[in-house]
């Protein structure tokens, strides 16, 4: 064979090979889409915004390497913390974007409207917003919920309450919402049936500003040892002082303390001053932990957005990595991801692991963490679970 | 029974916190005849001045309110020309309402795209000092909003009996066309009102910035009840205005005593009805009686 | 101008074509809930723009039809369009005792008095958790039952080009009964009140019968379109007949154009259709909207329904020599 046919022969041998090379790549550089159902407007997109955060934040250092030669990818739709425009954004987001795996809602009720069209378009929906136990109670084989629902949290803090706290009256202060109604159902039947007695069940609107009448109200119950409080942190601050003012809890020369479960994230204790003194609740993410995985979270999260985490950034980082191990077992489209997720086990979020039971529900209790506020503001870990 | 005392001290407060805001509805519609839906924005938009002027700029309380109050002057100002005044042409009684309507919405979203959905804790200097007397307790902040709401309707009494151009803004109010005749330029004067009462309504965010949960619809929890008190005072009546504000703080404190705070609207709303129904000239009967 | 028949007809065929252009259940969602918003626009323009009424109230309407409704066949087992009609009456009942109560009320005092009813409403439904759960919500609520004509396969109504269907035909028959009360000495009865009260009373009209019957027909109308979205949407939380929704028909209203009963439509159909396409914009998207209603109001006060007549004179100006 002359030189020239020979150079022929190698270079084409050469651009085949290239172009298989290229293609097996392409092949592999699959994404798996991440749909993502998050409240972006309106009053509830307080948690669309920080969910945003901690999503970012994930597929940041994700995709540095990708996981199983694929990367992942986050489209977002607004699905603005109640059922109707939930429904559309979810059929929008089913329809135009397909996505393998959608996280999403934060408020119960959005969540409920939203769970019977993923069900449909067989996607796994991954939850870690909704405290509802109505979402994984039916055992709708589509849903997860990473996070504690409102039985595991209430029996628990309850319990804890009874027990360890000797506390005997309860007042239930409450947002007239699902995930307050629901939460202090719970507290309520649990604590009556181990023999405490509840004073006063005060639930109030989400529009109500100013607390003084009803820590008044509360003041004039005579001894009361605790007060679960479930409401939002706008909220929350103006209870906590108010029940100093009056003079009811312990930051305000007291005796009573209050209990919390949901959504009061680190720095609240800034923002409310003394009052939350002796304050325990339970916070689905401690800061405190000293696991290095989460001090690597908070270490990243400080460097990109010179901000401390909260319990929402967590959440839907946590979201992130379990599809991402779900990914690393080999699933790869809707019905693979749902499989492997029923089958997680030994996975470690920076809010805790994660095991779901038949309803899809993560029944790992060390998702429960108990913080005491101390006299200088920083929180205490209780190790009660 | 301090319990009792207690729940009239709170109410109180409730009612002065009302009555500053209601007043500059009051006002407006004493003079012009309308109804600005956008009032509480304006309120909201105080509020958020005087916290950036602390927060942002390092300036102290007190001068923040003087800022909120001229961000509330100007924004009246705005309004004023670019929908009041050129509406008031056409001659319509209700398209104004309506276009506020839609400054009230362009207002709150441009305010939720601009500082975000996440409460902002506006902390004054009195906010967390407690007063103590007997079984009684009443924050500064609180004690502040009573003394300044009683100033502001002391001044705004002596501002519209007493100097030249308060009889001249009850001139205007009384019959437009003939306090024309009289040498009295309408259209200024009714610029006039729409600043004052809108300085009023930052003003009043200033003051309740610390005491509300800061959001961009911070403004709305109170306005309808502010409405509520603007009829069941009877429109335009600054007296009447006063008096129901105080009842319905009062009603507030009561019903979360003894009912629930889930109540609250419910009574207050009823009470409005039944006003409309039996007196809805208001409790202190006024001289415009013409939408009856 | 079209013919009044051929009108119809084209609307007709519109609807008929609707679902095929948008095969997507995402714009086909958004059909339904234009027609939704369509009745409900209707509704409060009869009351508002010709009987001059201005309604703030009908919010509560639209949660009591879908309230009454869902309760009647979830808690008493009640066929879906028996309930349907009892919800529709109990609508128009709760408009009728509105108007009664607001009978020597005007203007802003009547507007006021309207909001504080949609306040009240709102909250009972908010706080009656025994009756309506509150704002822990009904779900699983069904679609309406399938229909079985003769000759025809049965129509089900989870398929959604078929409830876009029944919901716009109800719009549409809505708009008929609307439009030829209208056109009957009816509407001018409505129209004289609505100029000047003092002088339709001066002429022998008895202006409170003819406002509570408007009220009333308004009213229904908004029951209705609750019925719908009850069975639409499958979930019912006391959240989506807050207030503000008032104003949101009323910016359809007035955007669309109060004088006419087509204005509305256009209005209803716009101010559904353009949020969505701005959903890019994010949070921005709900500040267009009330730019949008003060700009109609400051220059174009009769809405759409004006800037077309506009339009369409300049054209024919243009046009003759």
């Amino acid at each position: 064979m002359t030189m020239r046919l020979r150079i022929r022969h190698i270079a084409a041998g050469v651009i085949v090979a290239s172009v298989l090379v290229v293609a097996s790549a392409r092949a592999e550089d699959k994404t798996i889409k991440i749909g993502a159902l998050l409240p972006i407007s309106g009053p509830g997109s307080y948690f669309g915004a920080q969910d945003k955060q901690g999503i970012e934040l994930a597929l940041e250092q994700i995709n540095k390497t990708g996981v199983n030669g694929r990367k992942l990818e986050v489209r977002y739709e607004d699905s603005g913390c109640s059922p109707l425009p939930a429904t559309q954004a979810a059929k929008r987001l089913i329809e135009q974007y397909k996505p393998d795996v959608v996280i999403g809602e934060e408020c119960s009720d959005a969540t409920l409207a939203i769970m019977p069209l993923m069900e449909e378009a067989n996607v796994p929906l991954l939850n870690a917003g909704s405290s509802s136990i109505k979402i994984t109670e039916p055992g709708n084989p589509w849903t997860f919920r990473i996070m504690p629902n409102e039985v595991m949290q209430g029996v628990d803090i309850a319990t804890n309450a009874y027990k360890r706290l000797n506390a005997r009256t309860a007042v239930l202060l409450y947002e007239n919402t699902n995930a307050g109604i629901g939460n202090a159902k719970v507290f309520n039947e649990t604590f009556t049936k181990l023999g405490g007695k509840i004073l006063a069940d005060i639930g109030f609107g989400r529009d109500v500003n100013d607390f003084t009448s009803i820590a008044t109200r509360i003041a004039g119950l005579g001894a009361v040892d605790v007060i679960p409080t479930y409401t939002l942190e706008g909220q929350g601050l103006k209870i906590t002082q108010a029940l100093a003012q009056a003079g009811v809890t312990k930051g305000g020369g007291g005796n009573a303390i209050q209990l919390g479960t949901i959504w009061l994230p680190f720095g609240f204790e800034q923002k409310a001053g003394k009052a939350a003194l002796g304050y325990i609740r339970i916070v689905q993410f401690d800061p405190t932990d000293q696991r290095p995985a989460v001090r690597d979270f908070i270490a990243a999260f400080k460097a990109k957005y010179n901000q401390e985490p909260t319990h929402l950034h967590a959440h839907a980082y946590d979201q992130i990595t379990l599809i991402a191990d779900a990914i690393k077992r080999g699933a790869s489209d809707p019905k693979s991801i749902r499989d492997a997720l029923a089958a997680t086990k030994n996975f470690s979020g920076v809010t805790g692991s994660a095991e779901f039971d038949k309803t899809n529900q993560n029944v790992k209790m060390d998702t429960v963490h108990y913080m005491e506020t101390q006299p200088d503001l920083s929180w205490k870990a209780l190790k009660w679970n | 029974m301090t319990v009792v005392l207690q729940q009239g001290i709170n109410g109180i407060v409730l009612g002065s916190l009302y009555v500053l805001v209601a007043l500059g509805l009051t006002l407006v519609y004493g003079v012009l005849v309308q109804i600005n839906f956008a009032h509480a924005d304006i309120v909201t938009l105080g509020a958020f001045s005087a916290y950036f002027f602390m927060h942002g700029l390092g300036g102290g309380y007190i001068p923040s309110i003087a800022v909120a109050l001229l961000v509330g002057g100007i924004l009246g100002w705005l309004m004023n020309a670019a929908i009041f005044a050129p509406l008031r042409e056409k001659g319509s009684e209700l398209l104004p309402l309506i276009a506020t309507i839609g400054v009230s919405v362009m207002m709150e979203n441009a305010m939720l795209a601009w500082f975000g959905p996440i409460p902002y804790a506006f902390d004054s200097p009195y906010s967390n000092h407690v007063m103590r007397l007997g079984g009684t307790f009443i924050t500064l902040q609180n004690a502040l909003i009573i003394a300044v709401s009683a100033a502001t309707i002391a001044l705004l009494y002596a501002f519209m009996k007493f100097t030249f151009l308060g009889k001249a803004l009850r001139a205007v109010a009384q019959d437009r066309e003939t306090a024309g005749l009289m040498g009295i330029n309408p259209n200024q004067l009714v610029m006039l009102t729409f600043v004052i009462a809108s300085a009023l309504a930052g003003m009043a965010g200033a003051m309740l910035g610390p005491v509300l949960v800061l959001t961009p619809f911070a403004g709305t929890s109170v306005i309808v009840k502010a409405f509520a008190i603007v009829i069941i005072g009877g429109f335009g009546n600054v007296e009447g205005t006063i008096l129901a504000g105080l009842v319905v703080g009062l009603i507030e404190s009561y019903t979360t005593q003894y009912l629930g705070p889930g109540m609250i609207d419910i009574v207050v709303f009823v009470l409005l009805l039944l006003m409309l129904a039996v007196r809805p000239t208001g409790l202190i009967a006024e001289r415009r009686e013409e939408n009856v | 101008m079209l013919s009044r028949r051929a009108a119809y007809l084209c609307a007709t065929l519109t609807i008929a074509v609707l679902p095929l252009v948008f095969p997507d259940a995402y714009w086909r969602t958004n059909l339904i809930v234009c027609a939704l918003n369509v009745m409900l626009a209707i509704g409060l323009d009869f009351v508002l723009g010709y009987a001059g009424q201005l309604n703030l109230g009908q919010s509560a309407f639209y949660g009591l039809g879908a309230y009454a409704s869902t309760l009647l066949i979830m808690r008493l087992g009640l066929p879906f369009w028996v309930a349907f009609a009892a919800a529709v009456a109990f609508a128009g009942l709760a408009g009728i005792v509105l108007a009664l109560f607001a009978m020597r009320l005007r203007g802003h005092y009547l507007a006021i008095a309207s909001l504080g009813f949609a306040v009240i409403t709102y909250q009972i439904l908010l706080n009656w958790i025994s009756l309506t759960q509150g704002p822990l919500g009904i779900y699983a609520i069904p679609p309406p039952p399938t229909l079985a004509l003769p000759g025809l396969p049965p129509i089900g109504f989870r398929n959604l080009a078929n409830l876009f269907y029944l919901v716009a035909g109800f719009a549409l028959l809505s708009y008929l009964l609307l439009d030829q009360l209208i056109r009957s000495p009816i509407g001018e009865t409505l129209t004289a009140i609505r100029e000047d009260e003092v002088s339709a009373a001066a002429l022998g009209i008895n202006c409170a019968a003819w406002k509570v019957f408007a009220f009333g027909v308004g009213s229904a109308v908004a029951g209705a379109a609750g019925c719908f979205y009850a069975a639409f949407v499958g979930t019912l939380v006391p959240d989506a007949f807050f207030i503000t929704e008032s104003f949101t028909i009323l910016a359809m209203v007035v955007v669309g154009g109060t004088g006419t009963l087509i204005g509305p439509v256009w209005g209803a159909i716009l101010l559904t259709v353009l949020p969505e396409l701005l959903r890019g914009i994010g949070d921005l998207r709900l500040v267009v909207y009330g730019v949008a209603l003060t700009l109609v109001v400051l220059f174009i006060p009769g809405g759409l329904a004006q800037a077309a007549r506009l339009a369409l004179a300049r054209l024919r100006r243009a046009e003759a020599p």
